[in-house]
């Protein structure tokens, strides 16, 4: 990266270390890749919870207390003595013979927890070759995102077994019967793909092959309503495709640089009107699932306010070629000549309306 | 309790400065926790205040005051059913040394409330690591025992959370990558052999042993003690030997050690982080 693109995104962020970037965050970048808000905010670094305040759209997210500590314990259960409960699943499920039991603690390298110290101390460890090990617990990896080194402080396990790792995630909702909800399954999926591309890199450096870290990752969960831990295997091969797109794609920033005006600072010192005025000129892609991942959401779903696309994927390519609210309403009631591109849409809008005037009568 | 009146006051102090930590962190629980812990420590506090009343002859020449505060000695007495009138680190000395094995925090309070009926509270043995290497510092072997982290293999830093006992032999206080798991199949048999001794062992103790049971191959194959030591001997076999070269390597390291650094662990301080090239 330039420069000048450096400059121009110090500017956006309006001076100040940027923010730093974690699994959770990096795993959100995936949830919209077509919002070119979110890719350039995320690029500069820009803390979008405090701009978000700022603008006056708290975002009013987090994770509950309550759920924090319920992971903690289950994954201190599963790791407690050694691993022992993780050993007995890995034994039962992948086949670890019984020799194969060495756990080497990463948390921390002599009682210190410098992030570099862990990282190169995970690296050598990882990489050696002549004694391969088996368990590793927090390794600290990095991923270069928007041209910065982020560390990624996995909750979890490395594991290693006939020459190929696998990333162990503890995660703590239920898999009742055999199912799971299925947003958190997505949402454990991304971030282990987040850990597997990281892992790839650190041993690529280390002269192994992308491949010996496997695609599929090792989810560990309670099963049924019991704290007894069971092992699911995911398959990460798509987010794997997603995540690596829309970190090229923030690596690119110039391009998407070039459609942002030079002016454009969101320094939280500024006039909150001028931000949000400076911030509506970044072309954003608002969709219902932004309120789950980005902290931005409240103010893009009220810009989009009277848009198709707030109203989501479905209806929004159910109405392919009509933008807003106004628009649709229009067509169907029949007083505003259709595009040639929108015959098909209003003629169906026309039918739906009519069908409405039908049933309700004059009361709708 | 056999602290006197003015270690119990600087406990008391601690326990207040805890509680106020635990408070701004959020962590209610450990605020009941720190809170039941400070009760126990007010009223053995009115107790040795009563016992050095009694000692000292008032000041106006009238005899020694006799009462006690009634609240406080009935605090006193039903507090041994939940907590144990021995301080922390004797309690945890007796756990390590059922055990035989260094061990983290969760083990010791498991092994403590199954063979010895009382709670620990967890959160009070990470502030006592912290105290014992203080002590330790400010007078060197005025205790007869410490009790201190167990030393990583490669470093022979601190582990994290392991605590062993300063009289070990050093090999014994050494974690190498096999030591972890080795450690849990010792524990299984100190445990089994402690039930196997026990008239009528306390449903905890049977719990525990459940649990070391499960994660053992063979382990939970027949019932009672037995077949846990069985099963744990059985594949303690495997790692043994490989993990106890290790351990005796790291052992021999550890002569060239101070007596700080031996007993709680080199640590790096100065962080300067070359890029290696491999």
């Amino acid at each position: 990266m330039t420069n000048d693109v450096q400059e121009r995104l110090r500017r956006i962020r309006g001076g100040g270390e940027p923010k730093r970037h974690n699994a959770r965050t990096i795993a959100a970048l995936t949830t919209n890749p077509g919002c070119s808000r979110r890719a350039v905010l995320d690029a500069a670094g820009v803390d979008k919870a405090k701009l978000a305040r700022h603008i006056g759209f708290p975002s009013q997210f987090g994770q509950s207390q309550f759920a924090l500590i319920r992971g903690y314990q289950f994954e201190a259960q599963v790791k407690a003595d050694g691993c022992a409960e993780l050993i007995t699943l890995l034994r039962a499920h992948l086949g670890l013979t019984l020799p194969e039991v060495s756990y080497e603690d990463l948390n921390d390298v002599a009682g210190n927890d410098d992030n570099r110290l862990r990282h190169r101390e995970t690296k050598n460890k990882l990489g050696r070759r002549d004694d391969p090990g088996t368990l590793f617990d927090h390794p600290m990896l990095t991923l270069n995102v928007a041209g910065q080194d982020v560390f990624l402080e996995p909750d979890l396990i490395a594991f290693q077994i006939k020459g190929k790792f696998h990333i162990v995630e503890i995660k703590s909702f239920a898999v009742i019967d055999g199912q799971a909800d299925g947003a958190k399954v997505a949402a454990a999926a991304i971030q282990s793909a987040v850990y597997v591309l990281a892992l790839r890199n650190l041993l690529v450096e280390k002269g192994f092959s992308p491949d010996d870290v496997s695609h599929n990752v090792i989810l560990v969960t309670p099963k049924d309503f019991s704290n007894q831990p069971m092992v699911t295997f995911v398959d990460v091969r798509r987010q794997l495709t997603v995540l690596q797109r829309q970190l090229s794609r923030l690596t690119r920033i110039e391009d998407l640089l070039e459609l942002v005006p030079e002016r454009v600072s969101l320094s939280l010192d500024a006039d909150p009107g001028e931000v949000a005025f400076d911030l509506g000129s970044i072309e954003p892609r608002y969709m219902p699932e932004c309120l789950n991942t980005c902290e931005l959401a409240r103010f893009c779903r009220h810009e989009a306010q009277g848009s198709t696309y707030a109203m989501g994927r479905t209806v929004m390519e159910d109405l392919g070629g009509v933008d807003t609210v106004a628009a649709v309403l229009d067509l169907a009631r029949g007083t505003r000549e259709p595009a040639p591109d929108q015959v098909e849409v209003a003629a169906l809008l026309r039918l739906a309306w009519s069908l409405r005037e039908e049933s309700l009568g004059t009361a709708a | 309790m056999d602290l006197s009146i003015e270690e119990l006051e600087r406990h008391i102090d601690e326990l207040r400065a805890d509680m106020r930590r635990a408070a701004q962190a959020g962590d209610r629980v450990l605020v009941e926790e720190l809170r039941e812990e400070l009760r126990e420590a007010q009223a053995s506090w009115e107790e040795a205040l009563t016992q050095v009343a009694a000692r000292t002859p008032a000041a106006d020449g009238r005899p020694a005051a006799t009462s006690v505060a009634p609240r406080a000695r009935g605090e006193a007495i039903g507090r041994g059913v939940r907590g144990s009138l021995l301080p922390l680190r004797e309690q945890v000395h007796h756990a390590l040394t059922l055990l035989t094995v260094p061990a983290a925090p969760r083990l010791i309070v498991a092994v403590h409330q199954a063979f010895f009926g009382t709670v620990i509270p967890n959160s009070r043995l990470t502030s006592l690591r912290r105290d014992e290497e203080r002590s330790f510092r400010a007078a060197p072997f005025a205790r007869p025992y410490y009790l201190c982290p167990a030393l990583t293999a490669d470093r022979l830093g601190p582990s994290r959370g392991l605590l062993s006992i300063s009289t070990w032999p050093i090999a014994e206080r050494i974690i190498g990558p096999l030591s972890p798991r080795v450690h849990f199949l010792t524990a299984a048999i100190k445990v089994a052999e402690a039930i196997a001794r026990t008239p009528e062992p306390r449903p905890e103790a049977l719990r525990l042993l459940a649990r070391f049971a499960a994660n053992i191959p063979g382990g939970a194959d027949g019932s009672g003690p037995g077949t846990v030591i069985e099963a744990a001997r059985a594949e303690l076999a495997i790692h043994e030997e490989a993990d106890r070269i290790t351990r005796e390597e790291a052992g021999k390291r550890a002569g060239r050690l101070t007596d700080v650094q031996r007993l709680f662990g080199v640590r790096f301080e100065v962080v300067s982080v070359v890029e290696d090239a491999g």
